[in-house]
């Protein structure tokens, strides 16, 4: 990495207690800056204050609000706003990253509130909505203070253009390849095995698409069975199904990292049925990265992902017999699943860490030409004077 | 009395609002002057890198021809003319890194790999050179910014026309 080290602030929008693809990410690009030897300073909600790491800095306790179809954990409001002004003022910074600054919260008001290099990482894929003829002209003044923009996949970049008619450069999420590309097979998870990990129960996650598609792929594969991780309670999927079904399943629950290398690495087949509201699709990544064989919906995020089926099997999304045939086509042809896998171990190599932090800090290296630092912007620097905080 | 105040009143909006869309404007040149600087600086030590390649054993004596004078054209190029002569030297380029597997030397290769690096970067800086160049354009063209002039004597930007697929 560089020789010079920089001050780098970045505003995480979501609470940061709350488990989530976006929080994950802040944390492993702070942890990467900061063994890079730069200095990082993380803004995020947080419901307490224990458990923080050191380069966490609490905004505030978040609140619930339903937005793109979850419930997202995120801050706003004059005492946020005072505080997000005091760690920009304080934080002497060489560059800022705000990450989802397109929604209502923390990252939102420090764009606001600040001037100089910043770049902005745009997570969310959705489609256009119609409040957006209300919200993008409040929006545009705000968002095209950000010097440089990153989309997390071409879904995302789509809806930026889409949305706000602003260009961003793809950048994937990072994972460390090294923790998946070692995972041992556990006997009892491979063989004529589906693997599916996320959180079934919600509808999303597709798991009830995988359920239609069963009776007919256990008719051309007698001894399958599905191994489903995540949390959840496993009786409320269960008692959506046929009985004669129940006993193909075995729920794991909550698994570790280390457990779920070892998981994507035996299954034989690793399923991901989502129906949509996905960005980017970081376990496919990861499951690409322990050299597993993949069928997923095609949705655009996951179509993307797999190089449009180059590294593994796509099928139309919520279309079970689809599903069920593919299913049934790849588990019996081991020659094509090991060609596509070993192309995707590869291509995973892509979406390490060593290469993804590299790629944000080349854009934090051409947002920082001009050498300014990050400063309250003019706007504000009135108000606070106005209010008896001058800097 | 009441129509004085909301007159005033209006007036002192449209003065802020004039004021803010000159600081909102005079950012978004701001981002269009630093993000040419970024982008003219890559440009830049491409020629350079372009100009030892052309030196060192990894380029045959036409090749070497080929790409000295490409990469002199990029370097002297008035802006006008600049947009042509980087396209020039990125397709010299392109054909040299066409069959890169022949190179050999360690600092043959060093050189093809920087060029690479720097490709990507280059290509990061055309995209956020031209968003800002087209926000820009977009927020000039409103009819408040023309009739009070809030552009002052600053140039429009230019697009930088670049055949971004070819490098």
């Amino acid at each position: 990495m560089p020789l010079s080290k920089k001050r780098i602030g970045i505003v995480c929008p979501y609470g940061w207690d709350t488990p989530g693809g976006v929080q994950s990410h802040v944390g492993d690009l702070a942890e990467y800056l900061i063994s890079a030897g730069h200095h990082v300073s993380v803004l995020a909600p947080a419901l307490s204050e224990t458990d923080l790491p050191e380069y966490v800095v609490n905004a505030g306790r978040p609140i619930s609000i339903p937005y793109n179809g979850a419930v997202a954990r995120v801050l706003f409001g004059p005492i946020a706003f005072a505080r997000v002004r005091q760690w920009i003022a304080q934080g002497n910074f060489d560059i800022l990253h705000l990450h989802e600054p397109a929604i209502p919260s923390i990252s939102l008001l420090a764009c606001w509130a600040a001037e100089g290099p910043m770049v902005g990482t745009f997570h969310v894929a959705a489609k256009r909505q119609k409040v957006s003829f209300a919200i993008v002209p409040f929006l545009e003044p705000v968002i095209e203070k950000l010097t440089a923009r990153i989309a997390v996949s071409e879904a995302a970049r789509e809806t930026l253009t889409e949305h706000l008619e602003t260009d961003a450069i793809v950048v994937p999420n990072g994972i460390y390849v090294d923790k998946f590309k070692n995972g041992r097979i556990n006997e009892r998870w491979s063989g004529n095995t589906l693997g599916f990990i996320g959180r079934f129960q919600e509808p999303r996650k597709g798991l009830a698409v995988l359920i239609d598609a069963l009776p007919e792929i256990i008719r051309a594969i007698p001894d399958l069975k599905v191994f489903v991780a995540g949390p959840g309670n496993p009786q409320d999927a269960l008692d959506l199904m046929n009985p004669e079904l129940r006993s193909r399943f075995e729920f794991l629950g909550r698994i570790s990292e280390a457990e779920k290398a070892d998981f994507l690495t035996s299954v034989g087949l690793y399923v991901a049925p989502n129906t949509g509201g996905e960005s980017f699709g970081i376990i496919l990544a990861e499951a690409l990265a322990c050299g597993a064989s993949i069928i997923a919906s095609d949705i655009p995020a996951f179509n993307s992902l797999l190089g449009h089926g180059q590294f593994g099997t796509t099928f139309e999304s919520e279309n079970s017999q689809d599903l069920a045939r593919e299913v049934i086509s790849l588990l019996k042809d081991p020659e094509i699943r090991k060609a596509k896998a070993q192309l995707g171990k590869e291509y995973a190599q892509s979406f390490d860490w060593d290469v993804v932090a590299e790629k944000i800090f080349d854009v934090y290296e051409m947002a920082m030409v001009g050498g300014r630092s990050v400063t309250l912007s003019s706007e504000n620097r009135g108000w606070s004077k106005l209010m008896g905080r001058g800097e | 009395m009441s129509t004085t105040f909301i007159f005033l009143l209006v007036i002192a909006f449209i003065a802020w609002y004039l004021s803010y869309s000159a600081t909102r404007l005079d950012r978004l040149h701001h981002r269009v002057e630093t993000s040419w600087a970024n982008l003219d600086a890559l440009l830049q030590r491409r020629a350079a890198i372009a100009l030892e390649i052309a030196r060192s054993e990894a380029s045959d004596p036409a090749a070497a021809l080929l790409l000295t004078h490409a990469a002199h054209q990029a370097r002297d190029a008035s802006v006008r003319e600049r947009s042509s002569a980087e396209t020039g030297l990125t397709g010299a380029l392109g054909i040299l890194l066409a069959d890169v597997d022949h190179v050999t030397g360690d600092n043959e290769r060093a050189l093809i790999s920087e060029l690479r690096e720097l490709t990507e970067k280059i290509k990061m800086a055309i995209a956020i050179h031209i968003d800002a160049v087209n926000r820009t354009q977009l927020v000039r063209k409103k009819p408040l910014i023309r009739l009070f002039r809030l552009a002052g004597t600053a140039p429009a930007p230019v697009i930088y026309e670049f055949e971004s697929d070819a490098i």
